[in-house]
């Protein structure tokens, strides 16, 4: 079942002035545990595809169907509470409240959603458990390393139990370890939990492991390869 | 519901990210509102001073006089049975202190020179009540002696006309019946009150005495008293049922200027405050619109991950009200403690304050001010705070997710 479905997507910014085609007609499907890599060349379109598909940013025709609901066609409000509840962020720089611990990170979110602080903590405590960082939980992030932080950025997406998870380069800022480690771990989430993950990267561990990589030139799709 | 709790406690570690920042902002509305409501007390303590002092040494709480009279000062225009008027007001619960006058106007000369006054024919015992112009007296007493021409003058009259205690001055005005008279007093006490024009133009009897002079048995042109609250004079004029010849007059008719000193100062105060609150408004805009510019990928990614605009301006909404919050009741506490001790004690500002006591004033300013302000100051921070967050919260609302979170 295809829990993501992006239909004839176009995006052009700047379009009153110089237009740039950032997308070109975009037709795609993404299927319940899916494990993909969005490819490409810088200005390809990785991340406005990927912005598309998260909600954060408006095609100019097309539409994006996330388990059947028509993304851009709910009202502001109900959009961002629909991120909220269905699609989980892993960010390049990790993006993590720094006034808040690693627990507190992941919590946030559950709190957001209104569940009782005492669920929060429970499930927060859990997610950092299935990361590795058990032993970091009371740690703000300036106390973590780079790969930890984004293991708690990574426990964050994770903690709305959400219908898939975007994340834009989340080893571009990492050491080969951590980001092998990192790999590992979302391979890991989506093999047990069948978590749906898709990723834009330049990153070769990331395209290998990926099990389809999408490859996008100049806005359109140039290549879809299932492993 | 939104669920605010997360948001409130959020809120609070993020004023705390930038420790310096904070505190600086908390301290300058400490010292801000602080400063400000004790300079309120100051001014409020000064102005009050001089209202009382002006009421206990010259005007009274409310006085009571004859229609005609008050057209024309004339010995013939006393109130009729005023001593009866005495005991019936005296038995009024709000009346605290009360005295009757015989108040007419004459030409006090002598061997050097003339001048008008004002002759006030007085009891001692009830005018010591109602007056504290026995307590400025700096030559001589004020009436006590049994000699029944004792005269009281003023130390400016004293010097136009040359007088020293014992000297002899001659007062020539009209008795009851228009004829004009002539009698001579000794010099018996010289006062010197905080209003010198007072002092040049009024002269002290004893009543008993003068109204002998005027050919009148127990008569008064003048009743004055005070009552327990001189802020509800007018309220206590307006419940007085007086014959129709009479007229009262409150404080505030009496003496224009004071009532509206006494609300003019009440106004200012505000301003004042108002002021030091705009003030601090910009300082708080700008720490807040630091923050906001500092954390723009933060609040993006905040947003991102569905934190709504509601709650992401809330946040900053919050933040604002904190940094007021926790320095403006600190402030006022501390001003209010500050405003109880010097209360008793006083400011003295004798060192450059020599020109307060021609207004009335004294050099010991005891600092005062009205429970309700405090309200109002704290409502007052309330809306200016409201207003400095705004500006802050507006930015972080129009923030761009996509675009703020790639910012570094």
């Amino acid at each position: 079942m295809a829990v993501i479905h992006v239909r004839d997507i176009t995006k052009i910014y700047n379009k009153d002035k110089v237009p740039v085609h950032a997308l070109n007609g975009i037709d795609l499907e993404i299927q319940k545990g899916e494990f993909s890599a969005i490819v490409g060349p810088s200005g390809s379109g990785k991340t406005t595809l990927l912005n598309i598909i998260g909600g954060l940013d408006e095609p100019s025709s097309g539409k994006v169907f996330i388990e059947g609901t028509d993304m851009f066609a709910l009202k502001e409000r109900k959009l961002i509470d629909f991120r909220l509840h269905h699609i989980g962020f892993v960010f390049q720089a990790y993006n993590l409240i720094p006034v808040l611990t690693a627990l507190e990170n992941v919590s946030f979110i559950l709190q957001m959603q209104g569940l009782p602080t005492k669920e929060c903590r429970k499930r927060g405590t859990e997610l950092l458990h299935q990361v590795g960082l058990e032993d970091k939980i009371h740690k703000r992030p300036s106390e973590l390393s780079g790969g930890q932080q984004q293991r708690v950025a990574v426990a964050r997406a994770l903690a709305s139990k959400p219908t898939f998870v975007l994340a834009d380069e989340p080893t571009a800022n990492l050491d080969s370890k951590s980001a092998t480690d990192l790999l590992n771990l979302m391979l890991k989430l989506n093999e047990t939990e069948q978590t749906t993950f898709i990723f834009s990267t330049h990153d070769q561990r990331v395209v290998e492991r990926a099990k389809r990589v999408l490859t996008l030139v100049d806005g359109v799709i140039d290549s879809d390869e299932q492993k | 519901m939104m669920n605010i709790l997360p948001i409130v406690s959020l809120s609070w570690k993020n004023i705390w990210r930038n420790k310096t920042r904070s505190l600086v902002v908390i301290i300058a509305v400490i010292l801000g509102t602080g400063a400000g409501v004790f300079m309120s007390a100051f001014m409020y303590g000064m102005s009050m001073q001089f209202v009382k002092s002006e009421l206990q040494n010259f005007t009274s709480h409310i006085q009571i006089h004859t229609k005609e009279y008050k057209d024309e000062v004339l010995p013939s225009k006393f109130i009729p049975n005023a001593h009866q008027l005495v005991n019936e007001l005296s038995s009024l619960p709000f009346v605290e202190e009360i005295t009757a006058r015989t108040v007419i106007s004459g030409l006090a000369s002598t061997s050097s020179s003339s001048f008008g006054v004002t002759i006030n024919g007085i009891n001692i015992e009830s005018e010591n009540t109602v007056t504290e112009l026995h307590t400025h007296i700096i030559e001589g007493d004020f009436l006590e002696s049994k000699r029944a021409n004792s005269i009281v003058v003023g130390n400016k009259l004293a010097q136009r006309l040359s007088l020293d205690i014992r000297s002899k001055v001659v007062i020539n005005f009209q008795d009851v019946e228009g004829n004009l008279t002539a009698a001579a007093f000794r010099v018996t006490g010289v006062f010197k009150s905080p209003n010198s024009g007072f002092d040049e133009t009024n002269v002290f009897v004893k009543q008993t005495h003068l109204n002998a002079l005027l050919n009148a048995d127990e008569i008064s042109h003048e009743i004055a008293f005070l009552v327990n609250d001189f802020k509800m004079a007018d309220a206590y004029r307006n419940s007085l049922n007086l014959d129709s010849g009479l007229v009262a007059e409150s404080w505030g008719d009496i003496a224009p200027s004071l009532r509206y000193m006494d609300s003019m100062v009440g106004t200012m105060l505000y301003i004042v405050m108002a002021i030091i609150l705009i003030a601090l408004t910009f300082g708080i805009i700008n720490t807040m619109l630091m923050a906001v510019l500092e954390r723009q990928q933060e609040l993006g990614m905040l947003m991102a991950v569905g934190v709504n605009k509601m709650k992401t301006f809330s946040m900053i909404l919050i933040e604002t009200f904190m940094l007021a919050i926790v320095g403006a009741p600190i402030g006022m506490l501390t001003a209010w403690l500050g405003i109880q001790i010097l209360s008793d004690t006083g400011i003295n500002v004798s060192a450059w304050g020599q020109g307060f006591e021609a207004y009335g004033i004294g050099t010991i300013i005891y600092p005062e001010l009205q429970p309700e302000y405090y309200v109002n100051v704290g409502l007052l921070i309330f809306i200016t705070t409201l207003i400095a967050a705004l500006y802050p919260s507006y930015k972080a609302l129009k923030l761009n997710p996509v675009e703020a979170i790639r910012k570094i």
